[in-house]
C-alpha cells in the first residue's frame, strides 16, 4: 500500500544501475527521481510527502553513508535503502545501526528491492505522522511557561502537587495553578494524555532540543 | 805385290805387338822376301865392290855388302836379325868363293861383315829407336858416328886380326885396318843411306812426285851426271882438284830441294862415277898408285857425302820442323777457331798476336784491330786498369793467370769473362808468350750473385723468422746446421755434426716417430712434416714444427734432407689452451671455402651438430643439421653475411640425430679477395642448449611467476571485479523485471520496451568485457607482444580499478600525452604493471586522510624514442632503507604481501627494453616511473 505522496530517490553513480532502477521504480508505479550525485540531490528542495531514498553506498564526493549522517544530522524523515556492489558486511551493520531501511548488495532481486522502497515509505509516512505529532505537541509545550513546563515535567512523573511543591519552592497553591494552566493550554484533561503528550513532544526527563534550561 | 819399302815397313817399323796379331802366313811371306832382297843384295854389292877394286889394290874402294848388310838390319826389327845375317852368308860365300877366298877366309871375313853391320845397326837402333831417316841432324850424326864410323872402325880391328890370322895379305895390321876402315865407311856413308832413303820413302816420293818436280829433278840429274862426267872422267889427274868442287852446286841442290833422297842418290852418283873412272883410269883420281887413288877418293867422297848428309838432314829437319811449325800452327788454328772459348795469343813483348774466330765474333772486331793492344779496346773502363795489371804482372811472373772483367760484346753489352792465361814455351823451353782463353760468365756471374743473394734471402728469412735449417746427408749422416737451428737444438754449428747428436736432443717418446718420419721421407725421396718435442740440455721442453724434403744425390753425392724447424712452443701452447677452452666451452670450429664450397668441422663441431668424425661434410650436412623452423632463417643470414660483408652471428635451434633440439650460437668472420670477392669464411660455434633451456625455463619461471602474481592481483582487486560485474548485473535485473511488470499491468509501451531490452544487452555486453578482462589478466598464456598505446592501456587499467579506487577513497586522476607513441609490448602484462603501481599507491595511502588520497596517472612523449609513465601517489614516500630494496624479490613492506609485485614489474619492464626508478615526489608521495622505448617502425 503506497502512501500517498510518495517520492522515492535513487542516487547511483552507475549509469546502467539508474537505468534499471528507475524502469522497475516506474514499472512499480512509484513516482521517482534519479540522481548521479548525493549533492545533487541535497541540493533539492526536500520532498514533503513520505520518501525512500535508494542510495549506493560507495560513490565518489559523498557516499551513501556520508549522506545517511548528514540526514540524520539534517533531521530528515526520507528513509534510505542502501544498494552496494561491494561485498562489505561490514557496513551493513554500520548503516542499519544508523537507522537505514534496509541493505541490499548488488544484483538485487526486484521484488526485494521494491519491498524494501514499500517499507520505506511507510515507515517514511509514519515517521512523518509521528514527526507532525511531535511537532503538535512541542507546539503546545512551547505555549507553557517555564515554570508550567517544570511543574508538567514533575506532573507526568507521578508526583503529588505537595511534592511538586516541594521539590520546586513553590507553594502547592502556585503548583495547582500551574498546573491548571497546562492543562487548559495543552486542551488536556487528563494527567495520562499529557504524558501522552509530553511522551510525543519527545522531551525526555528535563531536556528539550537543548534550548530550554 | 806389295813394294819392298812397304814390305820391310811392315815387318820393320811397327811395333812389335801389331806383328803377333798379323797372320803368320803373310809374316812367312814378308820373310821371304826380305831374305830374297837381303840375299840378292849382298851378292850384288860384293859383285860391284870387286868391280870397283883399283887393281892391284886388293881392296876396293867402296864395299858394298856391309852396307847392304847394315841397312837390312836398320831396316828389319832386331828378332830376324838372325835371319837377315843367315840369309847374307850364303850370298858371302857365294860372293867370296867366286873370288877364291879361302873358306875360313871367307869365314872370318863374314864374321867381321856381319859384326860391322851388327855394331852399326845396333848402336843406331839402340840411339835412335826405330828406321833411321835423314831427317834430323841428330839422326844423321848418330848415322854416321854408328855406321859409319863405329861399325866399320870396330870391325876393322876383327877384320885386319881375321886377315893376319888367315895370312891373306902382307899388308901390317894398322893398314890393314885403316885400309878396311875406310873402304867399309865410304860404303857406309854412300850406300848405306842410299838404300835406307829408297827403301823407306823411294817409290811413294816419285809416285807423287809432281811434273815440275820430276823436271826440275830431271834437269839436276842430267846436270849432275854432265858435270860429274866433265870433272870425275874428262879431267885427267893434272887438272885442278878445286874442279872437284863444281859437283858442289849440285849436290847442294839436290840436298837443298829433294832432301836426303836426293842427296845419297846424288852422292852415289857422285861416288860412283868417281871410282869408276878412277878404276879406269879417268878423272882426277887415276893418277898416282893403286892405294893413293882408292885413298883420294875414299877421302873425297867421305869428305863430302857426310856434310852432304848432315845438309841434307839439317834442311829436312828444319823444312820438317817448318812444315811441322805449319801443320802444327794449322792444326792449333783450327782447334782455336772451332773451340767454344774465346783465345787469345800473345808475345814475348806482351803483344797480342793472335785471337780466335770467336773472339773476332764476339767482340765484333777485326784481327788488325785487336792486334797489340787493340783487344784492350772492348774492356770495360772500369776494369781494364785491373786487367792490365794482373796480365802484366803474372806475365812478368811467367805464371799462370785467371782474371775476370766485363769485354764488350758485339752489341755493345758488357759481358763477365774469365780470362785464363798460361804461359807457353817453344820446343827448347824458350818463353814465347801467353796463351789464353776466355769464357763468357755473365750467366755464371749473374747466377752466382743472384744464388749469394737467394742464399743471403734464405738466411735471413730463416734468421728473421726464427727458422733454423738444417741438412743432412742421407749416406754418411753428417749433418749441417745454421746458426738459428743451432741455437734451437743447442748444438754447435761450427763443430762436426751428425745426425745422432739431433736425436739425442729428441724427446724419448717423440724419438721413434721422428726416426720413422725422416727415413721414410728419405727412402721415398719425398717430403715430411712432422710436430715433435726436444728436450734440451738446460731441461727445457719446446716443440718443435719440422718440414723437411729430400734431395736426390747428384754427382756421386748422396741424398740430402734438406729440413726447416721452427719452435711452436708458445704457439703448441696456446693450442693446448684453445683447445683445453674449446673443449670446455663446448666450442667448435668450422671453416667455409667459398671457391671449392667445401666445408670442414672440427671435431668439436661435429659433435655439435650429432655429426659423426668420419662422415664427409657437405653445406647439406649442416642444413640438414638445423630445425625446419630456423633453417630457412639461418640460410639465409650466413650467406647474407657472406655476400654483403656482414658480421656472422645468430643463434638457432637443431635438429639431433636422437630427435631432441639443440640451441647454437654461430659466429663467423668472412675474408674477401681484392675485388671484393668472398674467398672464405671461418668461425666458431657455441653449444648453447643448455644455457638456453636454461634461459628458457627461467623465462617460463618468469611468467608463471607473472601470472602468479596477475592472479593473485586479481584476486586482490575480486572486490573491485565483483563490484564492475554487479553493475550491469543489477541493472539487467532491473529492466528485465521492469519490463515484466510493465507487462503485467498492461501498460505496454514497445518503444520503452525495446528500449528497455537493448539497456539489457548492453548491460550484457558490459559484464561480459569485465570478464574477458579478467580472464585476460589471469590467463598463463605467452607473452604476445604488440602495438599498444600506453594511453589505453592506462584507460584499461583504471576503469578496472576505479571501484577499488573508490573503496579506499582514493581519488584517480590522468594526464595522458595524446602525442604518445605506440609501444610493442605485451597490453596484458604491461597492465599488470600500471596495475600493480596503482594499487601499491593505494596501499601506501592507506594511512592518509581520504580527502588527501589521491592517485595520478601521467604518461609522456619522450622524443622520439620513448614513452613515459608515472603513477604518483600522496602517501609518505619512500623510507630511504626501502628504496634500495623495494625492487627486489620478496621484499615487502605489506603484512600480506607477496613480495613479488615490484621485482616482477621491473622484470616485465625491463624485458620490454625499457627502465622504471622510484623517487619520493615534491609535495609527499612516491612516484614510480617507468620509460619505454617506442616501437621501433614508428
Amino acid at each position: 500500500m503506497i502512501p500517498a505522496n510518495s517520492m522515492v530517490f535513487a542516487i547511483d553513480d552507475d549509469v546502467s544501475v539508474r537505468k534499471g532502477l528507475a524502469r522497475l521504480l516506474r514499472s512499480a508505479g512509484y513516482k521517482s527521481e534519479i540522481f548521479e550525485l548525493a549533492s545533487d540531490f541535497l541540493k533539492r528542495e526536500q520532498h514533503t510527502g513520505p520518501a525512500c531514498v535508494i542510495v549506493d553506498l560507495r560513490m565518489p564526493g559523498i557516499n551513501g553513508t556520508d549522506l545517511q549522517e548528514t540526514l540524520i544530522q539534517h533531521g530528515r524523515e526520507e528513509q534510505l535503502v542502501f544498494i552496494t556492489g561491494h561485498g562489505d558486511i561490514s557496513i551493513c551493520a554500520q548503516v542499519m545501526k544508523a537507522g537505514a531501511v534496509d541493505f541490499l548488495p548488488k544484483p538485487f532481486r526486484d521484488d526485494e528491492l521494491l519491498q524494501c522502497v514499500e517499507r520505506a515509505l511507510v515507515r517514511s509516512d509514519e515517521q512523518r505522522r509521528r514527526s507532525a505529532e511531535k511537532n503538535n505537541a512541542r507546539r503546545l509545550v512551547d505555549l507553557l511557561t517555564p515554570r508550567e513546563f517544570e511543574v508538567m515535567q514533575l506532573v507526568v512523573t507521578g508526583m503529588l502537587n505537595k511534592q511538586i511543591a516541594a521539590e520546586l519552592g513553590m507553594a502547592e497553591k502556585t503548583v495547582k495553578v500551574h498546573r491548571a494552566r497546562v492543562m487548559e493550554k495543552l486542551r488536556l484533561t487528563s494527567v495520562a494524555n499529557l504524558v501522552r503528550l509530553v511522551e510525543t513532544a519527545g522531551i525526555a526527563s528535563s531536556e528539550r532540543d537543548g534550548t530550554k534550561v | 805385290m806389295k813394294s819392298f819399302s812397304q814390305s820391310l815397313e811392315s815387318t820393320g817399323i811397327e811395333p812389335a805387338a801389331r806383328n803377333v796379331n798379323g797372320s803368320s802366313a803373310r809374316f812367312d811371306r814378308r820373310l821371304l822376301a826380305v831374305g830374297l832382297w837381303v840375299f840378292a843384295g849382298y851378292y850384288l854389292g860384293a859383285k860391284i865392290g870387286f868391280a870397283l877394286t883399283f887393281e892391284p889394290h886388293p881392296i876396293s874402294v867402296l864395299w858394298p855388302p856391309n852396307s847392304i848388310l847394315v841397312a837390312a838390319l836398320l831396316l828389319t826389327p832386331p828378332r830376324i836379325w838372325w835371319f837377315v845375317l843367315l840369309v847374307a852368308f850364303p850370298a858371302h860365300c857365294a860372293a867370296q868363293l867366286q873370288s877364291h877366298v879361302p873358306p875360313l877366309m871367307i869365314l872370318c871375313w863374314f864374321i867381321s861383315n856381319s859384326s860391322e853391320a851388327l855394331i852399326g845397326a845396333a848402336l843406331t837402333r839402340y840411339l835412335v829407336g826405330r828406321s833411321i831417316q835423314f831427317t834430323t841432324l841428330r839422326n844423321a850424326g848418330i848415322f854416321c858416328l854408328c855406321v859409319v864410323f863405329a861399325g866399320p872402325f870396330f870391325s876393322s880391328f876383327l877384320d885386319a886380326a881375321f886377315v893376319r890370322w888367315n895370312a891373306w895379305g902382307e899388308s901390317s895390321y894398322w893398314h890393314l885396318i885403316r885400309i878396311r876402315f875406310f873402304s867399309n865407311a865410304l860404303a857406309a856413308v854412300i850406300v848405306a843411306p842410299l838404300i835406307l832413303t829408297w827403301a823407306t820413302n823411294g817409290i811413294p816420293v816419285l809416285r807423287t812426285a809432281g811434273r815440275a818436280r820430276l823436271l826440275e829433278a830431271s834437269i839436276l840429274l842430267f846436270g849432275l851426271l854432265s858435270i860429274c862426267f866433265v870433272v870425275l872422267y874428262k879431267f885427267g889427274p893434272e887438272a885442278d882438284s878445286a874442279f872437284l868442287f863444281l859437283t858442289l852446286p849440285f849436290l847442294l841442290w839436290a840436298a837443298v830441294r829433294f832432301g836426303a833422297l836426293g842427296t845419297t842418290t846424288a852422292l852415289s852418283i857422285v861416288g860412283f862415277v868417281a871410282i869408276w873412272s878412277g878404276s879406269h883410269g879417268h878423272g882426277p883420281f887415276s893418277g898416282g898408285t893403286a892405294e893413293e887413288n882408292t885413298l883420294s877418293i875414299q877421302i873425297f867422297l867421305i869428305v863430302l857425302s857426310i856434310p852432304m848428309l848432315f845438309l841434307a838432314a839439317v834442311i829436312k829437319e828444319r823444312a820438317s820442323g817448318e812444315t811441322e811449325l805449319r801443320e802444327s800452327e794449322s792444326r792449333f788454328r783450327i782447334v782455336a777457331d772451332a773451340a767454344p772459348v774465346l783465345i787469345w795469343m800473345s808475345g814475348v813483348d806482351k803483344l797480342c798476336t793472335f785471337f780466335n774466330k770467336p773472339w773476332l765474333e764476339f767482340t765484333g772486331r777485326k784481327l788488325e784491330q785487336e792486334m797489340g793492344n787493340g783487344w784492350a779496346e772492348s774492356v770495360h773502363p772500369d776494369d781494364l786498369q785491373r786487367c792490365l795489371e794482373s796480365y802484366s804482372e803474372a806475365f812478368d811472373a811467367r805464371i799462370p793467370f785467371v782474371m775476370q772483367y766485363r769485354l764488350r760484346r758485339y752489341d755493345g753489352q758488357h759481358r763477365w769473362v774469365s780470362d785464363h792465361g798460361v804461359p807457353r814455351y817453344d820446343p827448347h823451353g824458350k818463353f814465347v808468350g801467353y796463351i789464353g782463353s776466355c769464357v763468357d760468365v755473365t750467366d755464371l756471374i749473374s747466377k752466382d750473385e743472384a744464388l749469394r743473394e737467394f742464399e743471403e734471402r734464405v738466411i735471413l728469412a730463416a734468421e728473421a723468422t726464427h727458422h733454423g735449417v738444417w741438412e743432412l746427408n742421407a749416406a754418411t749422416n753428417e749433418l749441417w746446421m745454421s746458426d738459428k737451428a743451432g741455437l734451437m737444438f743447442q748444438l754447435d754449428p761450427e763443430a762436426r755434426l751428425d745426425k745422432a747428436m739431433i736425436q739425442r736432443r729428441i724427446y724419448p717418446e717423440d724419438r721413434a716417430r721422428w726416426q720413422a718420419t725422416v727415413e721414410h721421407a728419405i727412402e721415398t725421396q719425398g717430403e715430411y712434416a712432422i710436430e715433435y718435442r726436444i728436450l734440451l740440455p738446460d731441461g727445457t721442453l719446446r716443440w718443435i714444427s719440422g718440414r723437411g724434403r729430400c734431395v736426390p744425390g747428384k754427382l756421386g753425392k748422396g741424398t740430402r734432407l734438406i729440413a726447416v724447424s721452427v719452435d711452436i712452443t708458445s704457439q703448441k701452447e696456446a693450442q693446448d689452451l684453445f683447445h683445453l677452452a674449446a673443449e670446455g666451452s663446448h666450442l667448435g670450429v668450422w671453416h667455409w671455402d667459398e671457391v671449392t664450397k667445401s666445408l670442414t668441422w672440427d671435431r668439436a663441431t661435429r659433435k655439435t651438430f650429432g655429426v659423426s668424425a668420419e662422415e664427409e661434410i657437405t653445406v647439406d650436412t649442416f642444413y640438414r643439421a638445423l630445425h625446419p623452423d630456423d633453417a630457412e632463417r639461418v640460410k639465409q643470414s650466413w650467406r647474407r653475411a657472406l655476400e654483403l660483408r656482414l658480421p656472422y652471428q645468430i643463434e638457432f635451434r637443431t635438429k639431433r640425430p636422437d630427435g631432441t633440439t639443440g640451441w647454437v650460437d654461430a659466429r663467423g668472420r668472412s675474408y674477401y679477395d681484392e675485388a671484393g670477392k668472398p674467398l672464405w669464411m671461418t668461425g666458431v660455434v657455441f653449444d648453447i642448449t643448455d644455457r638456453k633451456k636454461a634461459e628458457l625455463e627461467a623465462l617460463q619461471h618468469r611468467e608463471e611467476l607473472s601470472h602468479v602474481s596477475r592472479v593473485a592481483a586479481m584476486g586482490q582487486l575480486a572486490a573491485s571485479i565483483a563490484h564492475e560485474l554487479n553493475q550491469p548485473l543489477s541493472g539487467i535485473t532491473s529492466n528485465a523485471s521492469a519490463g515484466q511488470r510493465f507487462i503485467d499491468r498492461g501498460k505496454v509501451d514497445l518503444r520503452e520496451l525495446h528500449e528497455l531490452l537493448g539497456d539489457i544487452v548492453a548491460d550484457g555486453r558490459r559484464a561480459g568485457d569485465v570478464i574477458r578482462g579478467l580472464q585476460v589478466m589471469v590467463k598463463k598464456g605467452v607473452p604476445a607482444r604488440q602495438r599498444v598505446n600506453l594511453n589505453d592501456l592506462v584507460m584499461n587499467v583504471v576503469r578496472l580499478v576505479k571501484p577499488d579506487a573508490m573503496l579506499r577513497s582514493c581519488e584517480l586522476g590522468t594526464f595522458l600525452d595524446p602525442d604518445l607513441l605506440p609501444v610493442e609490448g605485451d597490453p596484458v602484462q604491461l597492465q599488470q604493471v600500471l596495475l600493480n603501481l596503482i594499487v601499491n599507491a593505494f596501499d601506501a595511502m592507506s594511512d592518509i586522510p581520504v580527502n588527501q588520497r589521491k592517485v595520478v596517472i601521467v604518461t609522456e612523449r619522450n622524443g622520439q624514442r620513448a614513452v613515459c609513465t608515472s603513477v604518483r601517489d600522496y602517501g609518505f614516500g619512500i623510507p630511504p632503507e626501502v628504496s634500495r630494496r623495494m625492487f627486489n624479490q620478496f621484499f615487502t613492506t605489506k603484512a600480506k604481501g607477496l613480495g613479488m609485485g615490484l621485482s616482477i614489474v621491473r622484470s616485465i619492464v625491463e624485458s620490454h627494453g625499457g627502465t622504471i626508478t622510484a623517487e619520493n615526489a615534491n609535495g609527499g608521495g612516491a612516484r614510480f616511473h617507468f620509460t619505454l622505448p617506442a616501437d621501433a617502425a614508428s
